[in-house]
């Protein structure tokens, strides 16, 4: 016990003067004192090494906190091995296909190409090495920070206990964050054989590219491999249970980005269908069936028949074996229930001392930024100082070409608040076709929608989709955490000729004025 | 893994299983026999195990590439194996290939059934034999669905009704009317009734080209980026079932009737015009000259069942000629002359679907008639099938182009690149002519007319060369013998 309070000591010396070592309520005096060093106590372990995971732990150690990371075999995660990092590799290299086949976007600007063609399997070795890679920097990340790293899977015996599945060790600590994360949501009556019904978990591995496909499902990830597929020659029918497709996204962006990203495409759709059954097939033998029901009567609309089937259906929460019951934990749906501090509440909806849940696994907002964002987050709460995130304030981006990407309430959303809060709500907007830049790029395609507060000017969300959405949100995102108002944006200088100047369109157009 | 036997086959119905599950499979073992478009094939084993499963049994068709059989690596695995069914990873497909490139002659050893002709295992009842002969029906390419294969009346008259032969079995029929999204707007904006148009897709699905056919309009150059490995995810890399080159697929599919509009040319028809285009900067010239062929006849009758063709005859007598003449064997380089160390004549033959190619008999001048005769042969069916390899058909010094078959009196060849001349050889027609006595006698006379490059060869060297070439063809063919 000596020992590790000596080690405590020190690392706060090296952490110069930063926040005191934490003293979580609850610190539990173990009888470990004489046991061997796997069960020496942390004052942080994390279970689940994902985005989550792995802020949470870079966080904690910056605050001189010994941390330890059970990583159940996954480092990295699904962001890493089999989400956001290879699918960004496949919409690159599907993306110039799609750039480079366009004769007509080409010939615009006076260039003629001989037409382009890919190997497969070099597009598919490009997302695997990627994936690699990042996940061996991100192991070690963790080890270059004297972090120690698990690798079997994590299960609570306790609110701050964790046992490593598998052996007889378990790991007592201060304080436990759970991130093990998701997996993709497979509907009842899916058949999945993993070659021609199969998630994004093998569509990452771009092991072929079916001519035909049905994609259930039309949120970003169902989005994003229509792009990906139909670049490389496949034709797509979406099959969706809601109304609309790209239900997530703001009405009229959905709206816009249908004719940019579906309309122009080999790609129709079906809306308020569910896929009742989905019997695999064999290539060049017998083809993917869908039946399709009303999502309403439940009657039989219509069966499809195609080359393959991906289920882009959602992702659920990853509690299997995670001994939540061990701890009395609140789950609804599989998703763990917590505080706004990212503290797990027990069944009673009681805050579970030491016990946090970052990430997918709680279901909050499901992306790999606010994991890590919800992890720090935990992190400083542990510390002692009282954090909550704003959500309202973390953007999220489709990586289509065009790409859209968005932060804050969808304009129905905002309107909907502002009844109920009392005041009125502003919208505006800049167009990329009066953009010198993206007229330069040929690719004059998209708006960026700001919505506001009439009353104060303050920004609540913006919509854009256009070319580099995803990285001209950021300056929204910002706006919204520090609660710009358009006076305060509209005076900020954008660089010319860029992007950014349609945010400043839009920020200037909110006020009524006009913009170059 | 259903091997592709030849390049236009897409499915192929097993005629028989060789072995039984549970049997030792090594390594060239022959396995099963497979009925394709063309004739029976013993298929052997790539891999060695104990087979597990068979997944397409006797009777039943297969497409190309498609698993018919699981093999399990050792004898306790053959369970687990054959639980596991095709998509269980680790269980590798049997990869087969076809025995020998010629119809099977081999009968397989454990073939148990009632005697069959050499070539095919057809077993067909006396009245089907009957009624196919009658009908000018080749029992090969009819489906026997009698007790093992035999070939009944019936099936004699389905394989009629269905132009020839019998109707692929067991393919998957599509009850839907199944159209790709790109199909429906098209369609949709062409006024177009998908009900009329007939599909050809996956699984019989219509395509957008289904749909322009059905509007009268010409299929368009595919826009869609071509893949460099196309792969379905079989256990073993295989081709789907529609794995043709667009070129070949849009033969296929072209109509029956005579084209209408502006068709889009196929590759080797675009190369053409490719390889055409060169001859429009060289000031080439032609010279013309009959020939008496009545002595090469004489010899053709002679060498005719040894299998020597004309072509060859033709071949070997411009070689010798052009050993005596190698400017005529050499091309222009900027400032100088190429002389090419071999002499490879190339000759002229028309492709089925459009386009030309050009089979190169090589050291034409080195090899014995015989031998060329064979190497024609062999490279003529596969030039038509498009399956030349690039040094079979590029490397010719010196063409020739025959359209004496067709009864043309004389023509010009354009001149091929890089080289320096081409024969147009035309028909050989009886013809009246005045010896030098003033005597009138009959001769067979061939007009051949050279085209070449006048940047190296004149017109004398041109002359002289038809004048050793007349003298081969008209005073000494027996040496072409040699």
């Amino acid at each position: 016990m000596l020992l590790l309070l000596g080690a405590l000591q020190t690392s706060a010396w090296l952490v110069g003067g930063m926040a005191p070592v934490p003293a979580t309520r609850g610190m539990t005096r173990s009888s470990s004192s004489l046991r061997m060093a796997v069960e020496a106590e942390y004052d942080l372990v994390i279970v689940g090494c994902g985005v989550g995971g792995h802020g949470a732990a870079l966080h904690a150690v910056s605050k001189g906190l010994k941390v330890a990371v059970v990583a159940g075999g996954d480092v990295g995660g699904t962001c890493v091995n089999r989400g956001c990092v290879p699918s960004k590799a496949l919409l690159a290299a599907s993306g110039r296909v799609r750039e480079i086949g366009d004769e007509k976007h080409l010939a615009d600007m006076g260039i003629t190409t001989g037409g382009v063609s890919y190997d497969r399997a070099k597009v598919a070795a490009h997302a695997n090495n990627l994936a690699s890679k990042v996940a061996k920097n991100l192991g070690g990340s963790l080890t270059a920070l004297g972090i120690k790293t698990y690798m079997e899977k994590g299960e609570l015996v306790g609110p701050t206990e964790v046992k490593l599945v598998g052996t007889s060790n378990t790991i007592k600590a201060k304080s436990v964050i759970l991130a093990t994360g998701s997996v993709p949501f497979v509907p009842p009556g899916v058949v999945q054989d993993g070659k021609t019904v199969f998630t994004s978990d093998e569509a990452l591995k771009l092991e072929w590219v079916p001519d035909y496909l049905a994609i259930v499902g039309s949120g970003y990830i169902g989005l994003e491999f229509s792009d990906v597929y139909t670049a490389l020659g496949s034709e797509v029918t979406f099959v969706e249970a809601l109304p609309r497709i790209m239900a997530g996204f703001d009405k009229q962006i959905a709206q816009l980005a249908e004719r940019i990203l579906i309309k122009p495409r080999n790609i129709d759709y079906r809306t308020n269908v569910f896929a009742s059954k989905v019997t695999p097939g064999i290539p060049g033998v017998k083809p993917v069936t869908i039946e399709m029901i009303d999502a309403t009567t439940k009657e039989h609309v219509e069966t499809l028949e195609v080359d393959a089937c991906m289920i882009c259906t959602g992702r659920a929460p990853y509690s299997e074996g995670l001994g939540l019951a061990a701890a009395n934990v609140q789950v609804k749906r599989g998703f763990v229930q917590v505080n706004e501090k990212m503290q797990a509440l027990d069944v009673n909806g009681a805050v579970i001392p030491g016990l946090y849940a970052i990430g997918d696994l709680n279901g909050k907002m499901m992306l790999a930024h606010a994991a890590s964002a919800q992890g720090i987050s935990a992190v400083e709460n542990i510390c002692g100082h009282e954090h909550i995130l704003n959500h309202d304030a973390i953007p999220a981006a489709c990586f289509t070409h065009p790409e859209i990407a968005m932060v804050g309430p969808t304009e129905e959303q905002a309107r909907e608040r502002a009844k109920a809060e009392g005041y009125e709500v502003g919208v505006s907007q800049g167009n990329f076709k009066a953009n010198s830049k993206a007229l330069a790029e040929g690719e004059s395609e998209g708006i960026a929608k700001v919505i506001f507060r009439k009353d104060t000017y303050e920004v609540l969300g913006v919509h854009i989709v256009g070319l580099h959405a995803a990285d001209l949100i950021q300056e929204c995102s910002n706006a919204i955490n520090a609660g710009s108002t358009l006076e305060d944006l509209a005076m900020m200088v954008h660089t010319h000729p860029t992007l950014c100047e349609v945010l400043d369109e839009a920020f200037k157009a909110g006020l009524g004025r006009a913009a170059h | 893994m259903m091997p592709a036997l030849s390049s236009t086959m897409t499915e192929g119905k097993i005629s028989q299983w060789l072995i039984n599950v549970g049997d030792k499979v090594n390594i060239g073992d022959m396995v099963l026999v497979v009925e394709s478009d063309k004739a029976d094939m013993d298929v052997e084993s790539y891999e060695e195990g104990y087979l597990a499963k068979i997944l397409v049994p006797e009777g039943s068709s297969a497409a190309v590439g498609a698993p018919v059989a699981l093999i399990a690596k050792t004898k306790d695995e053959i369970a687990k194996v054959a639980a596991a069914g095709v998509g269980g990873g680790s269980a590798p497909a049997m990869a087969a290939a076809p025995a020998a490139a010629a119809p099977s002659t081999s009968a397989p050893v454990a073939m148990a059934s009632a005697a069959a002709p050499t070539t095919g295992r057809v077993v067909a009842s006396p009245f089907a034999k009957k009624l196919a002969e009658e009908k000018g029906i080749d029992l090969t390419r009819v489906t026997g669905t009698g007790p093992e294969g035999r070939i009944s009346a019936e099936d004699v008259e389905a394989a009629v009704k269905n132009g020839g032969a019998s109707a692929p079995a067991a393919a998957f029929v599509s009850k839907l009317l199944m159209a790709t999204p790109a199909a429906k707007k098209l369609a949709k904006s062409k006024n177009i009734d998908l009900a009329t148009v007939k599909g050809t897709g996956n699984f019989g699905r219509i395509m957008p080209d289904d749909v322009l056919l059905a509007a009268g309009e010409q299929p368009v150059p595919k826009k869609v980026p071509g893949m460099a490995v196309a792969a379905a995810p079989a256990a073993a890399a295989a081709a789907p079932a529609k794995a043709a080159p667009a070129g070949d697929k849009k033969a296929d599919k072209a109509p029956a009737a005579a084209p209408v509009g502006t068709v889009a040319m196929n590759g080797m028809q675009k190369a053409v015009v490719k390889n055409m285009a060169w001859a429009n900067d060289v000031p080439t010239y032609q010279v013309s000259r009959q020939i008496a062929t009545d002595e090469l006849d004489k010899l053709y009758g002679m060498v005719k069942a040894k299998g020597v063709t004309m072509s060859a005859l033709l071949a070997k007598a411009c070689a010798m000629a052009l050993a005596k003449h190698p400017i005529m064997n050499a091309g222009y380089v900027p400032d100088g002359i190429k002389y090419n160390a071999n002499i490879n004549v190339a000759m002229a033959v028309a492709m089925p679907d459009g386009g030309l190619i050009t089979p190169v008999l090589q050291k034409a001048d080195q090899t014995d008639l015989a031998t060329l005769s064979k190497q024609w042969k062999d490279l003529v069916p596969r030039a038509l099938e498009g399956k030349l390899k690039p040094d079979e058909y590029s490397t010719g010094t010196f063409t020739i182009s025959n359209l004496g078959m067709f009864g043309v009196s004389s023509f010009v060849s354009i001149l091929p690149p890089g080289q320096g001349a081409i024969l147009a050889v035309a028909a050989s027609t009886p013809t009246a002519v005045l010896d030098k006595d003033g005597k009138m006698g009959m001769k067979k006379m061939m007009t051949v007319t050279l085209t070449c490059d006048h940047r190296h060869i004149y017109g004398a060297d041109a002359a002289k060369f038809l004048v050793d070439l007349a003298a081969i063809i008209e005073t000494d063919s027996m040496s072409l013998l040699f």
